[in-house]
């Protein structure tokens, strides 16, 4: 079996720097594989059985380009990585993101792809979805477990009020979320693997895609308007301290002491 | 003037219609509901839509993402020019939404956290890098997609245009090129908690390091009568908690009156589920801790320590 799995690698959210204007500073921001993609990753490791193989699929501009970046992703457990790279690529629509990934998934091989419900900085919650319509495959989001079961997938569906069970003939494409596994971390002999592993570069042109007129348009970003907040420290000795927090307690809670 | 020509509501829930209804009388000329089994969606709201388009829910075998196909044509039958499709956030109608995005060849913003024409053009604010930024967007297709999360549009500020419904009319299934068929379902345990509602809710993070470390949360919850929430990494990594405790952006948002944070390092996912607590304390022992910049009052130190001698206090 021939697993995809596929991620984005975002800026961290915890380095961006806001501008007095409340402007985003993003340009000492280090980057990140976003967190359910580990998930994914994780999921497909756990389901692979010693003949299937696991390729890890990004779509993305000059972050894909970092070897450390590349590496990372590799010491999760994929046997290759397969990017498709280009300056065009760096914040494109989420379903000009699912086109391409879409192309390269048909190009690489398939019988699963794996996605994270939602990447940490847009949290646009479709991608993964959108490819699978665009396959024409069976595809369900929202996915807490998978158990391989011939040739389909049994999937748990944590939704709002209910878990379902589906089986999805397979090829499947399914967006896992977050409650699925815990990632475990790599293990220095992966991170030293990572290395000798192989990485495919293409750009958007090797896969037939040319971006079309842009239906969404980014007009601002603005930080979110944060409550004000006192930033106290109550710096005394301990009994004191408490004494305090105790006494605001009750103020705020209107708590009889 | 600057209104869209259609605007389209679905929900798997009947109750996420009366936001949907309000939402599209403001933005829409015309507005088409789709229904299952010809449920009444008007209730008690007062807002009606001009067309009520009724699903046999039993051919979707209870999965609405099936009738992305059937909606789809409806859809392309109407004559807009200009036009719109409003779900709630529930996963199902998140997944039928993509589906009808691929279909409908319309981009999709999901959680939308405002939504309004302006000089005729359709806008959409969203949450960015977890909560951090809102990023403002101008739609250019002819027909948008959109999920709206609940609480977004209330009846206090609007007057329904429309006394009633002018017709409802069936829908024939056109089946997907997958269905989507249950092998079982159950419902996921009844949880009675409403953090969202309670007065002071109490936060735990990673700073806890054994599940038997609850009892003492739970002895300072019951001082001070709150409700006890987490971090992500506690609802499902450790899973000490469930999930509907999980305070974030992805969780549940307060609006309490006091927040007490605990072991918590204060990341930015989490803190914007607690950006509208009156009072936000924190006790870590880390004084470097992002959280300290997000707070009003706090100690920096041991909360094995503190913890105790806080219900001590609070006690005597």
């Amino acid at each position: 079996m021939k697993i995809i799995t596929c991620c984005k690698l975002v800026v961290d959210e915890q380095d961006i720097v806001i501008r007095p204007d409340r402007s985003l500073d993003i340009a000492h921001a280090g980057a990140k594989i976003s967190q359910m993609d580990l998930n994914a990753i994780e999921a497909a490791m756990q389901l692979a059985r010693e003949q299937d193989s696991i390729a890890a699929l990004s779509v993305g501009g000059c972050l894909l380009g970092h070897s450390k970046l590349r590496k990372d992703i590799l010491s999760r457990g994929p046997h290759a990585l397969y990017l498709v790279q280009g300056d065009k690529l760096a914040d494109i629509s989420s379903k000009d993101t699912a086109q391409i990934l879409a192309l390269a998934a048909k190009r690489i091989g398939f019988d699963l792809i794996l996605f994270g419900e939602g990447s940490d900085d847009i949290y646009a919650q479709q991608v993964g979805l959108l490819v699978g319509e665009i396959l024409q495959l069976p595809t369900v989001n929202a996915v807490s477990d998978i158990t391989l079961d011939g040739d389909s997938v049994l999937v748990k569906r944590t939704l709002d009020d209910e878990i379902e069970v589906l089986r999805l003939p397979l090829p499947a494409v399914l967006s896992v979320t977050s409650d699925i596994n815990v990632p475990t971390l790599p293990t220095m002999k992966a991170i030293l693997a990572a290395g000798k592993k192989p990485v495919v570069v293409w750009n958007e042109g090797d896969l037939g895609w040319s971006p079309s007129v842009a239906d969404i348009e980014t007009i601002s970003i603005r930080a979110l308007n944060q409550a004000e907040r006192k930033q106290i420290l109550i710096e005394s000795a301990l009994p004191d301290a408490v004494g305090m927090l105790a006494e605001q307690l009750r103020k705020s809670l209107n708590l009889v002491s | 003037m600057g209104k869209l020509s259609s605007v389209w509501l679905f929900s798997e829930k009947k109750e996420r219609y009366a936001q949907l209804l309000i939402a599209a009388d403001i933005l829409g000329e015309t507005i088409n509901a789709i229904v299952l089994d010809g449920e009444d969606i008007s209730g008690s709201s007062g807002f009606y839509a001009d067309t009520v388009y009724s699903l046999d829910d039993r051919s979707s075998g209870r999965c609405v993402e099936n009738y992305a196909e059937t909606m789809a044509a409806a859809i392309k039958k109407d004559n807009y020019a200009t036009g719109l499709l409003l779900l709630s956030t529930t996963k199902r109608d998140k997944a039928l939404a993509a589906r009808l995005s691929i279909l409908l060849n319309a981009p999709l913003i999901n959680e939308a956290v405002d939504i309004r024409m302006e000089h005729g053009v359709l806008l959409v604010e969203q949450r960015l890098h977890g909560g951090l930024a809102i990023g403002l967007k101008k739609i250019h297709a002819e027909f948008a997609i959109a999920t709206l999360p609940p609480g977004l549009f209330t009846a206090t500020t609007v007057e329904p245009t429309r006394k009633a419904s002018c017709q409802t009319l069936p829908l024939d299934y056109l089946p997907p090129h997958h269905s989507i068929i249950r092998q079982e379902h159950y419902s996921k345990p009844v949880n009675s908690v409403e953090l969202a509602k309670a007065k002071c809710v109490i936060g735990i993070g990673r700073g806890l390091t054994a599940q038997d470390d609850l009892q003492m949360i739970q002895s300072l919850a019951s001082c001070l009568n709150a409700e006890i929430g987490c971090s992500r990494p506690i609802a499902e990594g450790e899973r000490w908690l469930g999930r509907e405790r999980y305070i974030g952006i992805s969780g549940v948002m307060l609006k309490c009156e006091v927040y007490l944070a605990i072991g918590i390092s204060g990341q930015i996912q989490h803190m914007v589920g607690v950006n509208s607590a009156k009072v936000i304390i924190a006790i870590n022992k880390d004084k470097n801790a992002p959280i300290f910049k997000l707070t009003d009052y706090g100690i920096v130190g041991d909360l094995y320590t503190i913890v105790p001698m806080l219900i001590d206090t609070l006690k005597s």
